[in-house]
């Protein structure tokens, strides 16, 4: 059941533009990334939103092959361009929704948004056990997300990477947002 | 005087005319906006079944607006975020500026926001030293060249690569190239600076949930995420009617909005923004504040205005502008006043004035196609009557139009003296002055009057009583009554041969060209008179059936809008049927009559058929009867309008012909013997358009 909703959700997620990887685990997770970051010649790499687990296994892998991971916290003086900066933001997502291929991503500090919106490349990680079916199934998450952050909060669908149609109606990508949007969906 | 009013808007669409490669472009994209919603349709479980949830969701919120509002208001407030209610845009400008005085802000980085172009800040923030920069790329090409949108979703849609490369090489004093993906690098390099040091960020939102207070930011580039994170103050200007109370209600409009507005699903990036966070950790430029400007600039008494309410269940995905067949020529521009389209009219009337509505709003040919792609099933051409007739309340109507809701009596007329009338109407002097006197087009060839009209000869034929399965109450329409009456006389005809007892209650011809034109009080004088002689045909067991589509469109929906859904009129709806739909139930093709074997037909759905079942009855029974028959479309309208084309110069026949124009084609590269049509006004355009044979399908009997 739960890897048909995966299907359902790469195959719309490639139909969109993106790119969607399914591994077996934090470690398969860590080594696609790394695959992702040798392709574009990623040096300067932001994290932001991962569980301590895969925040170590990417941190193991990465180690020696880019020059710098920039984490959380994130000094407020050095914002936005230290993310800017970097050529790749990998974040981690709360829960996925197959019918538009949706990563959603909760933020309680708006730095945590900036590492999926301003890096040329995205990576965004979900486990397949939160993948949902529809939007309408995703509005009960919801409810209950802004119920446990009463103060701020803000929830970003992110569904493939940045276009416009814009000039004569030709989709083109990346215009201000990632050109590039990765999504890892780890099935455990 | 209405004449003078309208004098303007001839200019202006004769010059839109001259410029057919805007109009190109234009179309394509509508083109393509109906294709990929279509598309999306398909996959969407239920189809387009959506339409109806959302109309309820819609109607519920601006129902209960009043406690949404302050719920919201609460809700957002409890979140941190600061809340305005401006009555007016003054006041939504005045906020800003003080704010951005108290911040010492420099830089203002804009997210696509309709309700600040309806209100237009940008230019009293610029003259207050502010720079502001609009980031949705084809917002900024148009703010780069001072224009307004040419459309809802695709604001610059008139521009061409080659154009947008030389305003960009103009502004960033670069050379640019040509090919999109430079232009691309351009507008990135350009912008990201902007992003960065933006001290304001400034969006509108597709919805504001009461629930919790969040708001919701749709964008497909991203942009709106950098506007609403990087600056430390965040300003959300929102109209109140964006307001729904659950998190259910606004997935559904996140659903909703992109399938309508361009087929995609979903919208790259939809921002849920539940007030303000901090970026990043310790010491930051300052404090980070989010405001939220509700603003009311006419919707409080939209609300209040029965005819015109429904407008504010307008959700702003454009697809309406993707099937308006004259707004497709004209572009944005002309047919528009800030909000361009379809909703323009109603919504210019509400929040801009009742005279800048009515200087676009006989653009409308009533056509009534912005209706059915409507997600909210707003029903647009009703209210666009409603406009013109407020306009016309102050300004008269023009002469074209007092001629075409007087066709009823001109046609009695012309009947009457059917030799001369139709010496008259072929005759060149008498056609000059026909267009000096009475608005018709001399170029346009208009169908002779028969002496004998349908109504005379259905009361003089002697009946052959029978055992009669069906009974059937005909209603008849103007043109088929003075011009055509054979092709009543066949229907009625047939209907008997198929075991039909067949009535003619006393009756008026449609009156659709009141609403047309905006006498709704005449129109719904009409209404009232069919209803009433109608109805006891329907209680007593008639089904009432039209051959002409308007005629049928009239019964089926526009007298129920009228007649506020009166109990008769809703019967008579009810019982009411497009000829072809209904003959198709039980006529199985093995009547006696002439095999259209080898035949090769190209079927043109008239507008007012669309809702009807779109031709379906007519082009089943032809092939029932041998005949090869496709449907030719462009998905828009064939140009005539009802009457509209039979009126002179650009608010007529000009327009009326570059309307038709991509149809036209369309038949003389199908290949075609000929076109059929059901719709006796749509004949005669595409008859002139064309040049090839028109006919309805009732003229195949007799052939
Ligand atoms: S009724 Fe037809 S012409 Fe009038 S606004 Fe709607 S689509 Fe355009
Ligand atoms: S009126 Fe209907 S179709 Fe037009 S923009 Fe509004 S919601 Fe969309």
């Amino acid at each position: 059941m739960a890897s048909n909703v995966v299907t359902r959700f790469m195959e719309k997620h490639a139909a969109l533009s993106g790119k969607p990887h399914r591994v077996r685990s934090s470690a398969e997770a860590a080594d696609a990334i790394a695959d992702i970051l040798a392709a574009i010649g990623a040096q300067r790499v932001a994290l932001a939103n991962l569980s301590q687990e895969l925040s170590a296994a990417i941190e193991r892998t990465l180690s020696g092959k880019v020059l710098e991971l920039r984490k959380e916290p994130f000094p407020a003086s050095t914002l936005p361009h230290a993310i800017d900066d970097c050529q790749a933001g990998i974040t981690g997502m709360a829960f996925g929704i197959a019918q538009t291929a949706t990563l959603a991503e909760i933020a309680v500090n708006d730095a945590q948004r900036l590492v999926s919106a301003l890096p040329r490349t995205h990576i965004g990680i979900v486990h397949a056990k939160d993948v949902v079916e529809t939007l309408e199934d995703a509005a009960p998450l919801l409810r209950s997300i802004f119920q446990q952050n009463p103060s701020n909060c803000t929830v970003s669908f992110i569904s493939g990477p940045s276009r416009t149609g814009d000039i004569e109606l030709k989709l083109t990508l990346g215009v201000h947002g990632p050109g590039e949007q990765h999504a890892i969906i780890i099935e455990e | 005087m209405a004449d003078v009013h309208q004098a303007a808007l001839k200019a202006r669409i004769v010059k839109a005319l001259e410029e057919p490669k805007h109009s190109a472009a234009l179309l394509r994209c509508m083109q393509r906006g109906r294709d990929n919603r279509a598309r999306a349709l398909t996959e969407l479980p239920g189809g387009a079944d959506f339409r109806g949830t959302v109309k309820a969701v819609k109607d519920r919120c601006i129902e209960h607006q009043v406690e949404l509002v302050n719920r919201f208001i609460a809700n957002a407030e409890a979140r941190g975020t600061r809340v305005f209610c401006a009555r007016n845009g003054q006041e939504a400008i005045d906020y800003v500026l003080k704010l951005a005085s108290d911040r010492k802000a420099k830089v203002i980085a804009k997210s696509k926001s309709l309700t600040t172009e309806e209100i237009e800040i940008n230019d009293p923030l610029i003259e207050a030293g502010l720079k502001v920069i609009e980031t949705d790329l084809g917002e900024l090409i148009i703010q780069l060249v001072h224009e307004k949108p040419y459309h809802l979703v695709f604001p610059s849609v008139h521009k061409m690569a080659a154009d947008v490369a030389k305003i960009f090489a103009k502004e960033t004093g670069t050379e640019v190239s040509e090919d999109i993906p430079s232009i691309m690098k351009v507008v990135r390099a350009y912008l990201r600076p902007i992003f960065l040091n933006a001290d304001i960020g400034m969006t509108g939102a597709n919805v504001g949930i009461a629930e919790n207070g969040c708001i919701v930011i749709e964008t497909n580039e991203g942009n709106g995420r950098l506007v609403s994170s990087i600056g430390d103050c965040h300003v959300c200007v929102m109209g109140i009617e964006k307001i729904v109370d659950t998190i259910e209600d606004a997935m559904l409009m996140v659903l909703a909005h992109p399938v309508s507005a361009s087929g995609q699903l979903p919208t790259t990036y939809v921002t849920w923004m539940g007030g303000r966070s901090p970026l990043g950790e310790g010491e930051s430029r300052g404090p980070r504040e989010s405001h939220i400007i509700l603003l009311d600039n006419g919707r409080r008494s939209t609300r209040d205005d029965v005819a015109m309410r429904e407008s504010l269940n307008c959700i702003r995905c454009g697809a309406c502008m993707n099937v308006c067949p004259t707004y497709g020529v004209v572009g944005g521009h002309v047919f528009g006043h800030i909000y361009p389209g379809p909703i323009g009219i109603p919504w210019t009337a509400q929040v801009h004035g009742l005279e800048n509505a009515g200087a676009f709003a006989s653009l409308c040919i009533s056509c009534g196609l912005c209706k059915e792609i409507c997600p909210a099933e707003i029903d647009m051409p009703m209210m666009i009557a409603e406009v013109k007739r407020r306009f016309a309340v102050e300004h008269g109507f023009a002469k074209a139009e007092r001629t075409m809701m007087g066709a009823d009596g001109f046609a009695a007329l012309g009947s009457a003296m059917a030799p001369i009338a139709n010496r008259m109407i072929q005759s060149k002097t008498a056609r000059k002055v026909m267009r000096a006197t009475l608005g018709i087009d001399e170029r346009r060839a208009l169908p002779p009057f028969t002496h004998q009209t349908f109504k005379k000869w259905f009361h003089a034929r002697k009946r052959v009583s029978q055992e009669s399965k069906r009974r059937v109450a005909f209603f008849v329409d103007v043109f088929a009554n003075h011009n055509r009456p054979d092709l009543g006389q066949s229907a009625v005809e047939l209907l008997e041969r198929l075991g039909c007892e067949v009535a003619l209650p006393e009756q008026r011809s449609s009156g659709y060209p009141f609403i047309a034109y905006g006498n709704l009080d005449k129109a719904r004088e009409v209404a009232t008179f069919n209803i009433a002689r109608l109805a006891p045909f329907a209680k007593d067991g008639y089904d009432i059936v039209a051959t002409e589509p308007t005629a049928a469109y009239c019964l089926k929906s526009a007298y129920l809008t009228l007649l506020h859904s009166s109990n008769d009129s809703e019967f008579v709806a009810g019982r009411s049927h497009e000829f072809f739909e209904y003959l198709i139930d039980f006529d199985t093709g093995t009547t006696e009559f002439p095999s259209l074997k080898g035949r090769r037909f190209g079927f043109h759905i008239s507008c007012h058929q669309r809702p009807l079942g779109a031709g379906h009855g007519a082009v089943e029974w032809i092939r029932r009867h041998g005949g090869e028959v496709k449907i030719i479309e462009t998905g828009t309208c064939c140009g005539m309008g009802g009457t509209f084309g039979l009126k002179s110069g650009p608010l007529g026949y000009d327009l009326s012909m570059a309307v038709g124009k991509p149809l036209f084609d369309l038949f003389n590269q199908s290949g075609v013997d000929a076109i059929l049509t059901e719709s006796s006004v749509c004949a005669i355009q595409l008859r002139e358009g064309t040049g090839l044979p028109v006919y309805h399908p009732l003229e195949l009997l007799a052939q």
